[in-house]
């Protein structure tokens, strides 16, 4: 930055070093040259001060609003489903499971010999191997990898969101 | 009347679900917004819907504020992202004013004004003519230098440059400025004569 104009922008916009502020007073308080151009920057500089911003039309605010009323109006249901109803189902199953294990664990009846589980007498429990054949598990992978891309969809459109629009 | 809260109030109000201080907040940044919006779409129509766009924008977007900058530099910065969008949606020429036929398309364009609006030609009238006759970039940086009242660190946030070239461009658009402001005033004077 070195032109007369340059240096007396930076005078007037308050950006130059206090060295220069002060070499620049004495220009313009010497220099005939200095001082017309000076008086000449700082008036363009008022004029721009004094400029007025625009006005939108009257209705701007309710339309701004009314788009958002309308936009809650279309949120689809997997957003307008309240968070704390999903954790109370979220907690229910944790309880429900945490039960079942206590329940198991307490019937259990490690010796040196042997370990052996033994359930209470109504418990009957299913052959898991007829259930699991290669059918099933296909199906089960298959789902797995289409909640895992789902996930990882969600979490890269909300990233790619945060990164857009911090400030 | 407009609240006297501050920003960040009115954003925890609507974040706890309050619309109306939402309303509030754009009450009072409107009219900088459409001012700025403006200044890249260059007609009303356009700038209104790009404003209304931005506040909508920042609706969705208020709770990822962090509160690190002013609201006022983070609201900009959507509208300046949003303006880039709108222009390169529309394919707005946005090649230099000095273009031949891009500088008697204007030149026309302001005449008609003028000779409906001869009361309004004051030096302040030419002045927003001429910032309207800059590129989009160089009327944005003047707009939020002297209306926004925002620090050339700030406008580096805003347009996403660094502060000294903030500098370099503020001085090189207040300078087309100035030539534009003095051209049409001579002109102004010639069609007296």
């Amino acid at each position: 930055m070195n032109t007369i104009e340059e240096r007396l922008w930076s005078y007037i916009d308050g950006t130059c070093s206090e060295g220069e502020r002060q070499a620049i007073d004495t220009l313009i308080a010497t220099d005939e040259a200095y001082r017309a151009k000076f008086e000449e920057l700082l008036s363009f500089d008022q004029e721009l001060v004094k400029m007025e911003a625009d006005e939108p039309s009257m209705g701007f605010t309710y339309n701004v609003m009314e788009s958002i009323r309308a936009e809650h109006a279309r949120q689809p249901l997997k957003a307008a489903i309240n968070k704390k109803i999903i954790r109370g189902i979220g907690i229910f199953f944790i309880a429900t499971i945490s039960l079942m294990l206590i329940l198991m664990l307490s019937t259990l009846h490690p010796t040196a010999d042997s370990f052996s589980v033994k359930l209470p007498d109504s418990f009957k429990v299913t052959n898991l191997t007829n259930l699991l054949n290669g059918k099933v598990l296909s199906v089960f992978f298959f789902l797995d990898t289409v909640l895992a891309l789902v996930w990882v969809d969600a979490w890269l459109r909300r990233r790619r969101a945060k990164h857009a629009l911090k400030p | 009347m407009q609240s006297k809260l501050s920003d960040i109030a009115l954003i925890e109000q609507t974040l706890a679900g309050d619309q109306s201080a939402y309303a509030d907040l754009v009450k009072r940044h409107q009219r900088f917004v459409f001012t700025l919006a403006m200044r890249f779409c260059k007609n009303r129509e356009d700038a209104e819907e790009v404003s209304q766009d931005c506040f909508i924008k920042a609706y969705r977007s208020l709770a990822s504020f962090q509160g690190q900058s002013k609201f006022s530099t983070w609201l900009y910065s959507i509208v300046y992202t949003t303006s880039m969008t709108f222009l390169r949606k529309k394919r707005v020429d946005t090649d230099s004013i000095d273009d031949e036929n891009t500088y008697i398309q204007l030149e026309n364009q302001s005449s008609g004004l003028n000779n409906n609006m001869a009361e309004k030609r004051s030096r302040s009238y030419y002045l927003n003519q001429a910032i309207g006759q800059l590129l989009p970039d160089d009327a944005a940086i003047i707009t939020l230098f002297y209306m926004g009242e925002q620090s050339l660190e700030e406008i580096g946030q805003t347009l996403g440059i660094e502060a000294n070239t903030v500098k370099v461009k503020l001085f090189r658009a207040r300078q087309r400025l100035k030539e534009k402001l003095e051209r049409s005033l001579k002109e102004e004077v010639k069609e007296l004569i």
